[in-house]
């Protein structure tokens, strides 16, 4: 009995430490994802529009200035407003999809700030 | 009845002019001195202390802290504990600006569009140094997405370069939009109130909903602004 009772605590704790580990983690977990929808909750349709137009309105611009500096017409500008099109779609897809507003594709598993599982439910949660 | 737009009109306090730039202190200066004012008076009262057990103050102080802590842990990583106090006074800044342009009679330096491009242009400006410092001439392999075929790069690169140009104005135009946007409704519907007479209880109740929508929306640009300035931080130090 007496030698019976430190032997049955032992694995008892280890096993309470390792269950408030996973507890921590999944709590760790759900307020990464908590705060990741909260952004993309909050006033979407605004997001989404300001992007697509600001984007736009940027594109436009630089072909308006370099058609001003270079004096080619409106030409540069037509270019411009459709490759700010583009940058505005991208950067609506990306705003939408989580990943993040950044230029260049990142792929779930080449996430390093989380597991590459996680980042994955990320992407579909978005 | 006043103008639902006269609330962001700027009134010279005391005219100053150096070199031919207008540097007058005016009532927006004066709002920023004084969100700085009592951010630094909150933050100083807060920690003064220093109890093992906090205080009302100092619990709000050291959530404030820890919030934005978290923020940059989770999404820049450990790397990025070098831009924390940067981030605090970023959001910090904005925050105070957005909360106290709420109070009756005040005004809000964010619903300016020349003051939300200031602050982000200096994320801008500083991601970018950030970046071009950290990997050299790589960063600009940013720009060309990994494994996109090579004859896509006349049109893929002009694309990703405006993409990210976009940023600074799409990070600007969110804050300075939601809070003009705001600010000029709640002027609208407060115009409504005195107009409407005895029925003005109705635009009343819309305008305290209203009210409680400015207070969530300005909270919630702040940290949109501080988290966006984390994931471009955070493209800036790992690439992709």
């Amino acid at each position: 009995m007496t030698k019976r009772g430190p032997d049955e605590k032992k694995p008892s704790l280890s096993d309470l430490r390792g269950r408030i580990a996973r507890v921590r983690e999944r709590e760790a977990a759900e307020a990464n994802r908590q705060g990741r929808a909260s952004l993309s909750g909050g006033g979407v349709v605004l997001r989404v529009g300001i992007e697509m137009a600001g984007t736009l309105a940027v594109g436009v611009a630089i072909g308006w200035g370099l058609d001003r500096w270079l004096g080619t017409g409106p030409w540069l500008m037509v270019v411009f407003l459709f490759l700010g099109g583009a940058a505005g779609v991208l950067n609506v897809y990306r705003a939408v999809s989580n990943i993040g507003l950044a230029p260049g594709y990142r792929f779930p598993g080449a996430d390093d700030k989380s597991g590459d599982g996680e980042g994955d439910q990320k992407g579909k949660s978005g | 009845m006043a103008s639902p737009l006269q609330q962001f009109e700027i009134k010279t306090i005391a005219a100053a002019n150096i070199g031919g730039v207008n540097v007058s202190f005016t009532n927006s200066s004066l709002f920023m001195v004084i969100a700085i004012t009592a951010i630094t008076a909150f933050l100083l009262l807060g920690v003064r202390k220093r109890a093992l057990v906090p205080g009302r103050l100092q619990s709000m102080a050291e959530l404030m802290y820890e919030f934005v802590a978290g923020l940059v842990r989770d999404n820049v990583g450990s790397a990025g504990r070098a831009y924390f106090p940067f981030i605090f006074s970023l959001f910090m800044f904005i925050l105070f600006c957005n909360t106290i342009g709420l109070i009756p009679y005040t005004f809000t330096v964010t619903s300016h569009i020349i003051v939300t491009f200031a602050l982000a242009i200096v994320v801008f400006i500083g991601v970018t140094i950030v970046g071009i410092a950290k990997h050299g001439m790589k960063w600009f392999s940013y720009f060309f997405p990994p494994g996109a075929p090579i004859y896509m790069a006349p049109l893929l690169v002009p694309i990703e370069v405006l993409s990210y140009l976009a940023r600074p104005v799409t990070l600007a135009l969110r804050l300075f939009a939601n809070m003009m946007a705001g600010h000029t409704m709640l002027k609208v519907f407060a115009g409504f109130v005195i107009a409407l007479g005895v029925a003005g209880v109705a635009p009343l109740a819309i305008l305290i909903a209203l009210y409680m929508l400015e207070l969530i929306v300005a909270v919630l640009q702040a940290f949109v602004f501080a988290i966006l300035t984390c994931l471009y931080l955070h493209d800036a130090l790992h690439l992709h």
